[in-house]
């Protein structure tokens, strides 16, 4: 994890935050063009064909993604709130060609959709970028799972959910 | 993993106290005595706990001991845990191309400006 990471769930969300050294107004303009969206974003390894990309609250942004000697696979945001060089909430899903939802095609149990935040925040030329997400309109069940993955925890015990997670991965 | 399966999984998870039941047992087994103190709980509510944490598969009870010690069953949580992985490495990696493409942008700019005698 590159030094100016933070993973961090103050309220049980995921959060990441990285300070990028560039103005506020560069680091806008690459989350809200196509051309400069599939450059960056996605998955390690994959390369993002966008299809569509509607930067406005309601419009769809949506991709597809190739894996070298993968199959494609498609996914979508939904954009529900913009505020110029401020703010971006959008929902995150798989979907099929036709930008409809779908579950995840590797994995059923991934939630169905994740809700994100990102917020920009510039200081002396640098800005720092604040990601944060959880399961949306899953059942409550999948969210408080989520949750408890992240979160710093229940009160009882010292041990966190982390803790466990990272035992869980060396069992 | 079986649809319906995962759902018995998640109802298990969706408590704070099973979650802490979990997160001690992560750090190995005890027997109910042993959870129900620092919870301040009986022990009949404590096993009502245990009963379905067992039943999803989240742990196991001993079956010679008197005491029946609890373990934890580590798939199913795992691979709760390995999706997190997931979604965070998307965000590293991204934020890392992200890094490298704006002192791009910026390098390419300054570089125009000069060449534009600015």
């Amino acid at each position: 994890m590159p030094a100016s990471d933070h993973s961090t769930a103050p309220d049980g969300a995921f959060t990441i935050t990285r300070i990028f050294s560039a103005p506020r107004h560069l680091v806008w303009k690459v989350w809200s063009e196509a051309k400069q969206m599939q450059t960056w974003w996605g998955p390690k390894g994959c390369s993002i064909k966008v299809a569509n990309f509607e930067f406005w609250p309601g419009g769809f942004f949506h991709y597809a993604m190739q894996f070298p000697n993968g199959p494609q696979m498609w996914g979508r945001f939904l954009y529900r709130e913009i505020v110029a060089r401020e703010r971006i909430v959008w929902l995150n899903s798989f979907s099929n060609e036709g930008c409809g939802i779908t579950r995840a095609p590797f994995d059923q149990s991934i939630p169905l959709e994740i809700l994100n935040e990102v917020t920009l925040v510039e200081t002396t030329g640098k800005t720092t970028v604040t990601l944060r997400a959880r399961p949306h309109g899953a059942a409550e069940n999948e969210v408080k799972v989520f949750e408890g993955m992240f979160a710093s925890l229940d009160q009882g015990y010292s041990g966190t959910f982390d803790r466990l997670a990272s035992s869980l991965s060396k069992a | 993993m079986r649809r319906d399966q995962l759902d018995v999984t998640f109802a298990a998870l969706a408590d704070p106290t099973r979650r802490a039941i979990l997160s001690r047992l992560a750090k190995g087994e005890a027997t109910v005595n042993q959870l129900a103190a620092p919870f301040n709980m009986t022990q009949p509510s404590i096993s009502k706990h245990l009963k379905v944490l067992e039943r999803a598969g989240l742990i196991s009870r001993g079956r010679t001991a008197q005491t029946r010690p609890c373990r934890l069953e580590a798939v199913p949580l795992k691979k709760a845990a390995q999706w997190v992985d997931t979604y965070r490495h998307l965000w590293e990696d991204s934020f890392d191309r992200l890094d490298a493409h704006l002192k791009a942008a910026q390098s390419a700019k300054a570089k125009g400006k000069i060449n534009a005698g600015q």
